[in-house]
C-alpha cells in the first residue's frame, strides 16, 4: 500500500469476521477505502458482500476485527482476543505439564524447571491481562465511538466560538445572537454521531420507504433525529435535495406509492445524502430497477460523487456496471476476499481462478462472441491444495492483492512475467 | 422450419379503476420449433402479459380484445379450460419471475418438484394412448380405402400387429433405459465420492457404500446386464467384503484417514465396469420387439447385439415393414389427394361466402352458412399430417367468434351511443347549473361494424389464400412422410409406456436440482421454501418448470434475481435442454446482454407494441429503432468509459395511450409526425422490421448514437480478429 498512502484513508477494515453461529459469513477480510474513490465489492449471492456492508454501518455486531472510519475505531470484535487467551492458557498448561514430568524423571533439574514454570505462569498472566485490556478497549470503542467523536466536535466548536465571542463582547445584541447560534451548534455537535457520516442506499426501493410517511418526512427524518428543529431550514434542505436528485419540489408532499421505481430509488438516495455523509454504502442500488432507469441512477450517483465529494462502497453483482463505476474492486468468495485490484488491472489480469470464472460469465451484448464464449468453472477443492501451506492475501503487484499460498504466489508472478 | 406457435394481432387490455389499460396492442410473432425468441422491454411493456395469454392465466380483469394464438391446430384464446389444462405445464411450461409467490410455502421442495411429474405422467400416458389409437385408426381407414375393400382385413391385421409390437418394443426399451440411467447416476456419484475422499473431505463411508450396493441391485435389465452379470456380482461381492472389513479410524484432530486400499480398488473396478456397460452397443428395440413377437420362445439375451440387430432387422423388413410402408404410403397419398380435391372444390364456396358476408346478412342465415362452411372445411383437412394446419383447424372457431362479435356490437353500439349521449347531456346540464361534478362520462366503447365485417371476410380470405398456396405447392415425398408417421407413432408409444414411479421422480428431481446448481440436493430435497435464499428459490422454480418436459418453455425474467455465475449456469442449462429436447423457448427479459447468447430472434417491445423485430445479429449489429438504441446505450459493457445515455422520463400511462409513437416523448430523435401518427412496420431487410418513421424514405438522416457505433465497431474488429486467427489455424 506504499504507493497509495499519499491518499487519505477514509475507511480501514482490519481482519473483519462476522460469524452467525457456525456460519462464517465474513472471514478475515481486510481492505481500505481511500477518500473520494468508488470501491466495488462483487461476488455471488451469499458470499458475504452485503454482510460486510452492513457490518460497517453497525447493523450487526462484528465477531472480530476492527473497522476504522476517519481514524476513529467504530466497530471492534472481541472473538480474536478471547481466542488468544484460550490459546495461551492451553500452550502454557502443556508446557508446564511437560516440565513437571521432566522433573519427575530427573530430580536434579527440578529447581531449574520450577523457576521456568513460574516464569511461564507470569508470562501467561501478562498475556491475559494484555488481551483483557484489548477486549475492554474494543468494547469501549464499539459502544462509545460516537461519544468520542461528539467530544471531538464539541471541542472544536468551543474553539471556533471562543475568538468570535471575544470579538463580539462589546455589542450585546450581536452577542445574544451569537450565543444562541453557539448553543445550537453545540447541541448539534453533541447529537452528531460519527456513524451518520456513513449512509446506506438499499436494494429494494419499495420496501425501504415507509408507505405512511410523505417524502418530506422521509428525507428530513435523519436531520430531525439529529436535533434540527428549524422547519424552514428543513424544508429548504429537502427541496434542495429533491432538485439535486432530479425530482421537483412538488414531490415533497406526496407518498412513496405515487412514484415509479426509479423515482423511489432517487428518494432513497436523497435520504442518504441529506446527512452529508462521507461514505455511501450502495447495496445493489440498481438491480431492482428497469434498464432505462438503471442508467439514470448510475449517472445520478456519478454526478453526486463529483459534486458532493462522496466516497462510495458499491456492492453489486453486475460486473459490467461495477467495472464502469468503480476505481478499485474487491472480489469475495465464501466470506473471503480473494482478489483486490484497481478495476482496469483486475479485468486485464485476473489472477485468482474464481475471479476468472466470474469474468468469464459476464454476458455481453454481442451474439458472435457470446456464442463462442466458454465459461470457466471454479471448484475450490480441485483448484487449490491448502492442506500444508495456508493461503493469505498477498500483494502480487503494487495494489493488486490475491488470496494465495507460496506456490501460487510464485505461479501468479510468473504469469505476469515478474 | 415449422412454426410451433403463432401469435397474430393480439390485443389485451385490463379493466382498472382508472379506466381501460391497454397492455398489449396488436402484436404478432412466430415461434419456430427448436428456436429461442426473446422478448425484450421494460416492465409494463406488455411482455409478461403476452406470455400469460399464451398460458391462459391472465388476471380476472383482463379483456382479450382480439387476435389469435395458434398452437397445434388450436387457438389458445378460444379453447376451454379443460383443454387448456392438458397443455399447461405439460406442453407449454413457464418459469415465473417472482420465486417468492410461485412456491407453496407449506409444502416441501421435493414434493413440489415431483408433483407435476407424477400428476401429469398418468394423464400424459392416457393422452398418448388415445392419440396413438386415433392416428393409427385414421391411417388404417386411409390405407383400406387406398388398397380397396378386398384387402381391408389384411390392413386391419397389419395395423394390429404394428400396435402390438410397437408398444412391446417400447416397454423393453424403457426398461433398458432405466437401468442405463441408474448405472450412469451411480457412476457420477462414485466419481464425486472418490474425488472428495482423495481430497481428504469428510465422507460417510459406510452409508455411501451401502447405498451403492443397493443401487447396483437396481441395475437389473436383462439386456443391459446380459454380458456383464458375473462381473457385476463380483464387484458387488468385493464391495460387500470391503465394507465388512472397514473400520473407521478416529483421529483426534477431526481429520479423516484416507480410504482403505480395498475400498478404493473395488470402487475403481466398479467404475470401469459401469463405463464399459455405458459404451456397449445398443440393441434396436423396435426391431427386436417384432422379432420377439415372431419367435416368442427364443432366448435373445445372450446373442451378440450386433448380430441380433441385423437378424431382427431382416426379419422385420421381410415379414412386415416393407409391406407395411408400401401400403402406408398409398394410404397417405390417398388421404392427401382426397384432401386436395376437397380443397379445390371448397375454393368456390369460400368465394361465395366472402360475397355473402360482404353484403347485408341476418343472424340466422350467417350462422347456418358458418356451420355448413366449417363442415366442408373439416373435410379438407389431411388428418395424417403431423404438423397440423392451424389456419384450417381453427377456421370454425375464428369464424364463429367473429360473427358473434359482429352481431353483439350491432345490437350493442346504439345502446352505447344512447348512454353516452344521455350522460354527456346530464353532465353538461349540471355544469351549466354551476355544480361541481365528481364523476366523468365513461368513454363510449363502440366498434366500427364495417371493421368487424372486414374481420369476417379476412378470416375467409386467409383460408382461401392458404389453400391456393397449398394447391400450388409441389407434391411431397410420400415415402418420407410415411417414415415420419411411423416415427411419430413410435414416440407416442414410448410416451404410453413411460411410467414414472415415486422413486424415479425423486431421482429425477434430485438430478434436476443438481443441474440447476443446488448443492447437497439430497438433503435440501426435504426442506421447505423458507429455508432457501432468493436465488435458490428461483432455481427450484426453474427445476419445476423443466420437470414436466414441456415442448415450449416460457421464461419470464428467470435470471434477473441471480448473480452472474449462476445466471450463466442457468442460461447454459436452458440452452442445453433446448438442444437435447428440441425445446422452443420464449425468453422474456430486460437485459439485452443475456439475450445475445440465447436468442435466435428478438422482439423489442415498448408500450404494448413490438417496435423492432429481427434476428439477434440484426438487433445487435444493425439496430434501427431509437428505443433499441436507447436500450443498448443505457447499459455499460466492459469497455464503456463515456457517460451513459440514460433514457429520460418514464414509460407512458397506458390508460391513455399516446396518439402517435408511444416512445416519442422520450425520444430525442422524434420527428413531428411521431407525435401525430403511429409508424407502421418498415422492413429493413428480410426478417428485420422496425416501427419508426426514421425509416421512411422522406425522413431526415439521423446518426446512430456514438456509444453504439463504437461498440459495434469494437465487436466487428473482435470478430475479424477471431476469424483471422481461425483462418490462420485452419491454413496451417
Amino acid at each position: 500500500m506504499e504507493t497509495e498512502n499519499k491518499q487519505e484513508v477514509l475507511l480501514r477494515v482490519e481482519h473483519l469476521s462476522q460469524h452467525f453461529g457456525k456460519v462464517k459469513a465474513v472471514d478475515d477480510v481486510s481492505f481500505e477505502i481511500m477518500k473520494g474513490e468508488v470501491f466495488g465489492l462483487v461476488g455471488e449471492s451469499g458470499c458475504g458482500k452485503t454482510t460486510t456492508g452492513r457490518s460497517i454501518i453497525k447493523i450487526y455486531d462484528i465477531t472480530s476485527g476492527s473497522i476504522y472510519f476517519k481514524g476513529q475505531r467504530i466497530c471492534a470484535g472481541t472473538a480474536s482476543y478471547k481466542e488468544a487467551i484460550r490459546q495461551a492458557r492451553q500452550d502454557t498448561a502443556a508446557a508446564i505439564r511437560q516440565l513437571k514430568s521432566q522433573s519427575a524423571k530427573k530430580p536434579e533439574q527440578k529447581k531449574e524447571n520450577d523457576a521456568r514454570i513460574a516464569e511461564l505462569k507470569k508470562d501467561l498472566q501478562d498475556t491475559i491481562a494484555q488481551n483483557r485490556r484489548k477486549i475492554a478497549d474494543a468494547k469501549y470503542d464499539h459502544k462509545y465511538s460516537d461519544r468520542e467523536y461528539a467530544k471531538r466536535l464539541i471541542q472544536e466548536t468551543h474553539e471556533r466560538y471562543k475568538p468570535l465571542l471575544e470579538a463580539a463582547k462589546n455589542s450585546p445584541a450581536e452577542l445574544g445572537k451569537l450565543r444562541k447560534k453557539y448553543a445550537d451548534d453545540l447541541r448539534i455537535a453533541k447529537n452528531t454521531k460519527l456513524i451518520t457520516k456513513i449512509q446506506m442506499i438499499f436494494q429494494d426501493p419499495i420496501a425501504s420507504l415507509d408507505p405512511r410517511m410523505t417524502i418530506r418526512e422521509i428525507i428530513s427524518e435523519g436531520l430531525i433525529v439529529n436535533g434540527i428543529k428549524d422547519r424552514k431550514y428543513l424544508d429548504e434542505k429537502v427541496y434542495e435535495l429533491l432538485e439535486l436528485v432530479g425530482l421537483v419540489r412538488e414531490h415533497a408532499g406526496r407518498y412513496p406509492h405515487e412514484f415509479s421505481g426509479g423515482q423511489r430509488q432517487r428518494i432513497g438516495i436523497a435520504r442518504s445524502v441529506i446527512m452529508s455523509p462521507d461514505l455511501l454504502i450502495a447495496d445493489e442500488p440498481i438491480s431492482a430497477l428497469d434498464v432505462s432507469i438503471q442508467a439514470q441512477v448510475i449517472n445520478l450517483l456519478n454526478e453526486l460523487r463529483s459534486s458532493l465529494d462522496l466516497t462510495i462502497l458499491f456492492i453489486a453483482h453486475d460486473l459490467s456496471v461495477v467495472k464502469y463505476f468503480s476505481d478499485r474492486i474487491g472480489v469475495m468468495y465464501f466470506g473471503k476476499m480473494v482478489e483486490l485490484a484497481s478495476s482496469d488491472e483486475l479485468f486485464a489480469h485476473p489472477l485468482h481462478p474464481y475471479t476468472r470464472s466470474l469474468l468469464s460469465a459476464i454476458p455481453l451484448p454481442d451474439p458472435h462472441s457470446e456464442k463462442k464464449r466458454t465459461r470457466i468453472t471454479y471448484n475450490a477443492l480441485a483448484e487449490h491444495d491448502y492442506s500444508v501451506d495456508k493461503p493469505t492475501l498477498r500483494e502480487i503487484l503494487p495494489g493488486h492483492f490475491v488470496h494465495c499460498n507460496n506456490a501460487e504466489e510464485l505461479r501468479y508472478k510468473k504469469e505476469l512475467g515478474l | 422450419m415449422d412454426k410451433i406457435l403463432e401469435v397474430k394481432d393480439l390485443k389485451i387490455s385490463f379493466r382498472t379503476s382508472g379506466g381501460t389499460l391497454k397492455a398489449v396492442r396488436d402484436i404478432s410473432f412466430d415461434l419456430e420449433r427448436g428456436k429461442t425468441l426473446a422478448i425484450v422491454g421494460e416492465s409494463g411493456s406488455g411482455k409478461s402479459v403476452t406470455s400469460k395469454a399464451i398460458l391462459g392465466i391472465l388476471a380476472g380483469n383482463s379483456i382479450v380484445e382480439g387476435g389469435e394464438i395458434f398452437y397445434d391446430g388450436k387457438d389458445l384464446l378460444k379453447i376451454d379450460e379443460d383443454e387448456m389444462y392438458k397443455l399447461r405445464g405439460d406442453k407449454i411450461s413457464m418459469i415465473f419471475q417472482d420465486p417468492l409467490s410461485s412456491l407453496n410455502p407449506i409444502v416441501k421442495i421435493g414434493r413440489q418438484i415431483t408433483e407435476a411429474m407424477l400428476l401429469k405422467n398418468k394423464a400424459k400416458r392416457r393422452e398418448a394412448r388415445t392419440e396413438f389409437n386415433s392416428l393409427l385408426e385414421t391411417l388404417r381407414k386411409n390405407m383400406a380405402a387406398a388398397v380397396g375393400p378386398a384387402s381391408a382385413a389384411e390392413v386391419k391385421r397389419m395395423t394390429e400387429t404394428f400396435d402390438k409390437f410397437c408398444i412391446e418394443a417400447n416397454r423393453l426399451e424403457n426398461r433398458y433405459n432405466l437401468s442405463g440411467s441408474k448405472a450412469e447416476d451411480l457412476e457420477d456419484a462414485l466419481q464425486d465420492f472418490l474425488f472428495l475422499a482423495e481430497k481428504g473431505q469428510k465422507t460417510d463411508v459406510r452409508g455411501t457404500l451401502r447405498d451403492y450396493l443397493h443401487r447396483i441391485q437396481k441395475i437389473n435389465d436383462p439386456f443391459y446386464t446380459a454380458r456383464y452379470e458375473d462381473r457385476l456380482s463380483a464387484c458387488a461381492g468385493n464391495l460387500q467384503k470391503a465394507l465388512t472389513a472397514y473400520q473407521p479410524v478416529k483421529d483426534k484432530k477431526g481429520k479423516t484417514a484416507p480410504l482403505p486400499q480395498e475400498i478404493t480398488a473395488a470402487l475403481k473396478d466398479l467404475e470401469t465396469l459401469l463405463e464399459e456397460m455405458k459404451a456397449q452397443e445398443r440393441p434396436n428395440f423396435f426391431r427386436i420387439g417384432y422379432y420377439k413377437m415372431e419367435h416368442p420362445n427364443e432366448d435373445l439375451r445372450h446373442r451378440p447385439i450386433e448380430e441380433l440387430n441385423a437378424v431382427a432387422l431382416e426379419c422385420l423388413n421381410e415379414n412386415f415393414m416393407d409391406n407395411f410402408l408400401t401400403v402406408e404410403e398409398k394410404g397417405i397419398r390417398h388421404s392427401y389427394e382426397t384432401a386436395l380435391e376437397a380443397k379445390k372444390k371448397l375454393l368456390a364456396d369460400l368465394e361465395n361466402a366472402r360475397k355473402f358476408f360482404g353484403g347485408t346478412f341476418d343472424k340466422a342465415s350467417a350462422g347456418k352458412l358458418c356451420k355448413a362452411l366449417s363442415a366442408k372445411v373439416e373435410e379438407t383437412i389431411d388428418r395424417l399430417e403431423i404438423v397440423k394446419d392451424s389456419t384450417a383447424y381453427t377456421f370454425h372457431s375464428s369464424l364463429k367468434s367473429a360473427i358473434e362479435k359482429y352481431f353483439y356490437y350491432k345490437a350493442h353500439n346504439p345502446r352505447e351511443e344512447a348512454r353516452y349521449a344521455r350522460q354527456t347531456k346530464k353532465l353538461e346540464a349540471m355544469t351549466a347549473r354551476g355544480k361541481t361534478v365528481d364523476w366523468k362520462v365513461m368513454p363510449k366503447r363502440v366498434y366500427d361494424l364495417e371493421d368487424l365485417q372486414n374481420d369476417i371476410i379476412q378470416i375467409i380470405q386467409r383460408l382461401e389464400d392458404h389453400y391456393r398456396s397449398c394447391i400450388a405447392a409441389p407434391e411431397t415425398d410420400f415415402r418420407q412422410r410415411s417414415i415420419a408417421i411411423v416415427d411419430h407413432l413410435k414416440s407416442k408409444a414410448s410416451d404410453v409406456v413411460y411410467r414414472v414411479t415415486k422413486s424415479m421422480a425423486r431421482e429425477k428431481a434430485i438430478k434436476l436440482m443438481e443441474e440447476v446448481g443446488i448443492s447437497e440436493p439430497r438433503m435440501r430435497y426435504k426442506q421447505y421454501p423458507f429455508e432457501f435464499s432468493g436465488g435458490m428459490r428461483q432455481r427450484i422454480v426453474i427445476a419445476i418448470a423443466l420437470a414436466a418436459d414441456p415442448e415450449i418453455l416460457i421464461c419470464d425474467e428467470p435470471t434477473t434475481a441471480l448473480d452472474v455465475t449462476i445466471q450463466a449456469q442457468i442460461l447454459e442449462l436452458i440452452n442445453r435442454l433446448k438442444e437435447e429436447r428440441n425445446l422452443s423457448v420464449i425468453f422474456i427479459t430486460h437485459d439485452l446482454g443475456v439475450v445475445a447468447n440465447m436468442a435466435d430472434d428478438i422482439a423489442v417491445m415498448y408500450a404494448g407494441k413490438i417496435v423492432e423485430y429481427g434476428s439477434a445479429e440484426d438487433i445487435f449489429y444493425d439496430p434501427r429503432h431509437p428505443y433499441t438504441w436507447a436500450l443498448l446505450s443505457s447499459m455499460p459493457d466492459l469497455d464503456t468509459n463515456e457517460k451513459l445515455d440514460a433514457i429520460p422520463g418514464t414509460p407512458p400511462n397506458m390508460i391513455y395511450p399516446p396518439e402517435g409513437d408511444a416512445f416519442a416523448p422520450r425520444n430525442k430523435y422524434a420527428l413531428k409526425i411521431d407525435f401525430e401518427r403511429q409508424p407502421p412496420m418498415f422492413e429493413v431487410s428480410p426478417g428485420h422490421q422496425a416501427a419508426t418513421w426514421l425509416l421512411h424514405p422522406d425522413a431526415p438522416k439521423v446518426e446512430v448514437p456514438r456509444i453504439i457505433t463504437k461498440r459495434i465497431e469494437r465487436m466487428k474488429a473482435k470478430l475479424r480478429e477471431s476469424e483471422q486467427e481461425g483462418g490462420g489455424q485452419s491454413g496451417n
